[in-house]
């Protein structure tokens, strides 16, 4: 019964948004467009419980501090490829990883639903939105149950299409379409590294089913004996994948170009759920990871220069979503510092992935409302998302601004919120590895970079918190008269998700729920208790503190500074306004000479091959205009050929006559 | 006539002679004359010269199968007559010209006009019928007029 | 083919006719057309002498003569003539002519037919095309410019000269055995397979009664029962045909 249960339910989440999305694209696009979201609202709701109901199955007996044997939740929704040895099914697996990911995706998108249904209103694409929307959930949901390898990659693409469709959703806006593409181009790479990953598991391993491969030591084992260089290129491979999706240094271009999406798509699919799905990867990967521990250490090391580059570019940004989209990239850099942590020795593995999938788990929340939050002044700002053109609104929004400075604390890592906690942790995991007796300098570097990007981190929050917020009360005009605050739709879920930016950390990171149930994820590693760093702890706070207090002197004490300071120090506000000038590089030495050599392969098509093409269509040409004096219309010229044809056949039979009487006389 | 003299194979080839000219002279006549109406009667004469022939070749073998056909030549040049005539006033109201050369034309309007060879001036009156469809010329695809996206 | 001195002499009067008509094509320059009419005169003459009989009905030669004359000078001047009206009119003098060839051939009732059909209805239904057409009586300059009257004319007296050749030919190496084979009034003896349907056998006819309506109409209604309702269904076609061609008189006649 249970097990039949566990099965049905487990098929029952990707279903619910399925079905929400046919019924949208079917019924909803047609009739009631004004309801389109009523039917994801319900399917996320399913989904939701369906998840919940997981997260309790999947690790049975009330998890305690052992190690469970492992466990997981298989089902086989269909066969799709069976060629020989190569046998592919559609066949979902869950455990305590994908159960934990599926409650946040499953809970942050019925929210964003909801508070979407209200933001939306209006759209002429409203339908197509929420279809997308569905679509995306599905897919995500695939991703996180997909039973192998293949299918990973096939919804890994999956979301990448929605991301698409949700970034170029204004797609008559030359920007918002251009962004979709730039986002589509750039994840391409990602996605070529994470293919060739699966092939070179499929000729190192010859499966790529998850569980025939992370829960069976001995297979790995034997690899790791024969061929223990391929573990390196195949986690290398599988992070260039992670590095595409997750937005990380020196792919990181996409993501701030796709806030041109809708607000609610920014926040679901740009902070909390898509991106990560590098994390996951990696995560998922960990008994890979294990044993490469050099690629740890590049990740590790991409992960602290993503965490640095966007830090250093969201402190002159003007635009408050795209403050928070280089947030995005930097807390992503941390969680992949944390990943890498996992080099500095064979103990540190478990905490590593653990904290990192920890921070990705409270920072879908607080990022989540702050976007939310970003969406809902933008809604009552009509749609003017730069900060210097308004300020002051603490008075006449009140909801945003409460929930908005919920989750910049959070974000900022302020003590006890939930922020602190998971960055707290990953700052611990990064000093012991650093600590460790091989590559302890490379992880000093690493732990510095975080501490910086800590700082950092709470200065530019609360510098967009205090530009919104703080100083007089300035409206643009696009705002009209009287702004009003989110109504009922947007504020619920605004002020759930601040609630859970709040208390989430302090419910599951002290109390080590969230780690301890994370364990039972089949196939890792045993795991010893991390102990609580409290040097790092303090460390954190006072730099979260600090990064606020300067934020405050800045924008609220004495708001001339920053323009000072900006006027002072031209050539760094450039550059950190520019994002350290990687997207001009990237355009410059990247695109321009492609751009350069599509123009040559152009010119080459028009005038090599085009002319080719015309030289053959050219011979017909030639026999025409040889001909065609001979079809000229004139029926006299006819007349006259049938005269020649009949003098020929006179003579030709005279000749003959001449020849028979010749030979008879 | 009823006194029928003896036919000669002199007198035979005399008539067939006469035959062959007229039906030469037809000829000429086809090939030369502009004129819808002259090529018409040009027709009609070489049919006059193929009825010499019968007739002579009927009397000098003394049957009438000869005669026969030439009656049917008779029916199909009376056919012919009232078919063309037909035509060729549709013909004239189309171009109000009987100058054959104006149908000559066999291509598309849109495409260049082929030059006879004999590059005799043809006076090409207005075609009160220009509008009729035609098919446009295949080749390349047309530059289309960038349409401008509209912001909302 | 051997060349004799016969077969050269041809060229005299073929090349004679071919100058005489291509100067009395209507032009845009002075022709002498004078001299085109002389070399004209000149070619039937020398044809006529090389086509005299050495002896017979002198009458009967005469009316040849003056009717093959009549009607190759009338065709001559028909396609030469400029004004499409008079060359109607000398298309119905070549059919009187060809009629009169018809009755000395032995066919009067195919020579009132042929009045009556060409004479009657078709050169006169010509006339009112040409004179609906023509109304203003102006001759189109597309009748004065002939479409290259030099090398068509050539073309057409090579035709001739071959067809004459052939004539010629036949005169010398089949015409003894034709005329052993086809001695007045004897029948060829056709093939079994070649002759006509024997349900409408008939006796032979006499051969003084060729012409005779008789003789034809059992001919026409007995051996080409078949062909002759076939030339009527064609007709009838041909009459609707004219009729759907022609133009309706809601696009304005004319």
């Amino acid at each position: 019964m249970t097990d039949w249960l566990q099965e049905n339910v487990l098929w029952l989440i990707p279903a619910a948004p399925l079905l929400a999305c046919l019924w949208i694209v079917l019924v909803g696009h047609v009739i009631r467009r004004q309801y389109a979201h009523r039917p994801l609202v319900i399917g996320l709701a399913v989904a939701l419980v369906a998840s919940l109901y997981l997260l309790t199955v999947v690790v049975p007996h009330g998890f305690g501090h052992e190690h469970e044997p492992s466990h997981s939740v298989v089902t086989t929704v269909y066969q799709w490829i069976q060629i020989g040895t190569i046998d592919i099914p559609v066949k979902l697996r869950a455990d305590a990883m994908s159960a934990l990911m599926l409650t946040m995706v499953t809970s942050v998108s019925l929210l964003v639903a909801i508070f979407a249904s209200s933001y939306m209103k209006g759209d002429p694409g409203y339908p197509r939105f929420f279809a997308a929307m569905a679509l995306f959930v599905f897919s995500m949901c695939m991703l996180v149950l997909a039973g192998n390898f293949l299918l990973l990659f096939v919804f890994w693409e999956a979301v990448g299409l929605c991301s698409y469709l949700l970034i170029g959703f204004w797609f008559h806006k030359p920007s918002a379409a251009a962004a979709a593409k730039k986002a589509f181009v750039v994840n391409r790479i990602g996605d070529f590294g994470f293919i060739l990953a699966i092939f070179l598991i499929w000729q190192t391993f010859g499966t790529l089913d998850f569980q025939t491969l992370f829960e069976s030591p001995q297979r790995i084992a034997e690899v790791l004996k024969s061929q223990p260089e391929m573990f390196h290129w195949i986690c290398l491979l599988l992070f260039v994948g992670a590095v595409g999706k997750s937005a990380q240094f020196p792919l990181q271009v996409w993501l701030p170009d796709a806030m041109e999406g809708p607000t609610p798509v920014s926040a679901l699919i740009h902070a909390a759920t898509m991106v990560t799905a590098g994390v996951y990867l990696v995560a998922r990967c960990t008994p890979f990871f294990v044993h490469a521990p050099q690629v740890q250490m590049i990740v590790a090391g991409i992960g602290a220069a993503t965490a640095l580059i966007a830090a250093i570019t969201a402190l002159t940004q003007y635009d408050l979503k795209r403050v928070l989209a280089y947030s995005t990239v930097s807390q992503l850099g941390y969680m992949f510092m944390a990943l890498g942590a996992a080099g500095g020795g064979a103990e540190l593995a478990v905490p590593a992935v653990t904290f990192a999938m920890f921070h990705m788990f409270t920072h879908a929340f607080f990022k989540a409302v702050l976007f939310l939050s970003a969406g809902s002044v933008m809604h009552a700002m009509g749609d003017v998302i730069d900060m210097r053109r308004f300020s002051g609104l603490r008075k006449a929004l009140p909801i945003t601004h409460w929930t908005f400075l919920a989750g910049a604390l959070a974000l900022a890592g302020v003590p006890l919120l939930s922020g602190f906690w998971s960055k707290d942790e990953i700052l611990a995991v990064l000093a012991a590895a650093s600590r460790g007796s091989e590559h302890g300098g490379f992880y000093s570097v690493i732990l510095g970079i975080a501490l910086l990007t800590s700082l950092m981190t709470a200065f530019y929050t609360f510098r967009a918190y205090f530009m919104t917020f703080w100083g007089d009360e300035k409206f643009p005009e696009e705002a009209g008269h009287h702004p009003h605050d989110a109504p009922p739709a947007m504020a619920g879920p605004l002020a759930i998700l601040a609630g859970a930016a709040l208390v989430v950390g302090l419910i599951s990171g002290p109390t080590h729920l969230y780690a301890h149930y994370l364990h039972h994820t089949p196939g890792f590693p045993e795991g010893h208790e991390f102990p609580m760093d409290w040097l790092m702890m303090g460390v954190s706070s006072v730099l979260a503190i600090g990064g606020i207090g300067v934020a405050y002197l800045m924008y609220v004490r004495s708001p001339k500074t920053a323009e000072n300071l900006k006027n002072r120090l031209p050539i760094p506000f450039l550059v950190s306004n520019e994002g350290l000038f990687i997207d001009w590089c990237g355009y410059k030495f990247i695109a321009s000479p492609l751009r350069g050599f599509a123009k040559v392969c152009e010119l080459f098509d028009r005038w090599v091959i085009d002319t080719l093409v015309d030289c053959v269509g050219f011979i017909p040409a030639l026999f025409g205009s040889v001909l065609r004096p001979i079809q000229n219309g004139m029926v006299q010229n006819y007349a006259m050929v049938m005269m020649i044809g009949l003098l020929v056949c006179l003579i030709t039979v005279l000749r003959a006559l001449a020849v028979t009487t010749s030979g008879t006389m | 006539m009823t006194q029928v003299s003896e036919m000669t194979a002199t007198a035979l080839e005399s008539q067939l002679i006469v035959g062959a000219t007229l039906f030469v002279l037809g000829v000429i006549g086809f090939l030369t004359r502009r004129n819808l109406i002259l090529i018409m009667l040009s027709a009609e004469l070489m049919l006059h010269g193929v009825s010499i022939n019968l007739t002579a070749f009927s009397r000098y073998h003394g049957n009438p199968q000869g005669q026969v056909f030439t009656i049917f030549v008779l029916t199909i040049a009376a056919c012919e007559a009232g078919l063309g005539l037909s035509l060729i006033l549709s013909l004239y109201q189309r171009r109000k010209s009987l100058d054959v050369l104006l149908w000559g034309k066999l291509g598309e309007d849109d495409l260049p006009v082929f030059t006879s060879p004999s590059n005799l001036p043809v006076q090409v009156p207005v075609d009160p019928n220009a509008d009729y469809p035609h098919l446009s010329p295949s080749g390349r695809m047309p530059k289309t007029q960038p349409t401008t996206p509209t912001k909302t | 083919m051997e060349w004799t001195e016969e077969n050269g002499l041809l060229l005299i009067p073929l090349g004679l006719g071919w100058l005489a008509v291509w100067l009395l094509m209507p032009s845009e320059r002075k022709r002498p057309r004078i001299l085109g009419g002389l070399a004209g005169l000149a070619a039937i003459l020398i044809m006529q002498m090389m086509l005299l009989p050495p002896a017979g009905d002198l009458v009967r030669n005469a009316l040849f003569f003056l009717f093959a004359a009549g009607s190759v000078i009338s065709a001559a001047l028909m396609i030469t003539d400029r004004n499409p009206v008079y060359s109607a009119l000398w298309f119905a003098l070549v059919t009187l002519s060809v009629c009169g060839l018809f009755l000395l051939n032995s066919a009067p009732f195919l020579a009132a037919a042929t009045i009556i059909v060409y004479a009657g209805a078709i050169i006169v239904t010509f006339l009112f095309v040409i004179m609906l057409a023509q109304q203003s009586g102006t001759i189109g300059n597309y009748d004065q410019q002939p479409l290259q009257p030099a090398m068509a004319s050539l073309g057409a007296f090579i035709l001739l000269g071959a067809l004459l050749f052939t004539l010629q030919e036949w005169g010398h190496i089949g015409g003894p055995d034709a005329s052993q084979h086809a001695m007045p009034g004897q029948f060829i003896t056709v093939p079994v397979e070649l002759q006509p349907n024997p349900l409408s056998q008939h006796p032979p006819d006499n051969p003084h009664e060729i012409g005779s309506l008789r003789v034809l109409g059992r001919s026409l209604f007995g051996d080409y029962l078949f062909a002759v309702e076939l030339a009527g269904t064609v007709l009838l076609i041909a009459t609707i045909g004219a009729i759907a061609i022609a133009p309706r008189r809601s696009q304005g006649t004319l």
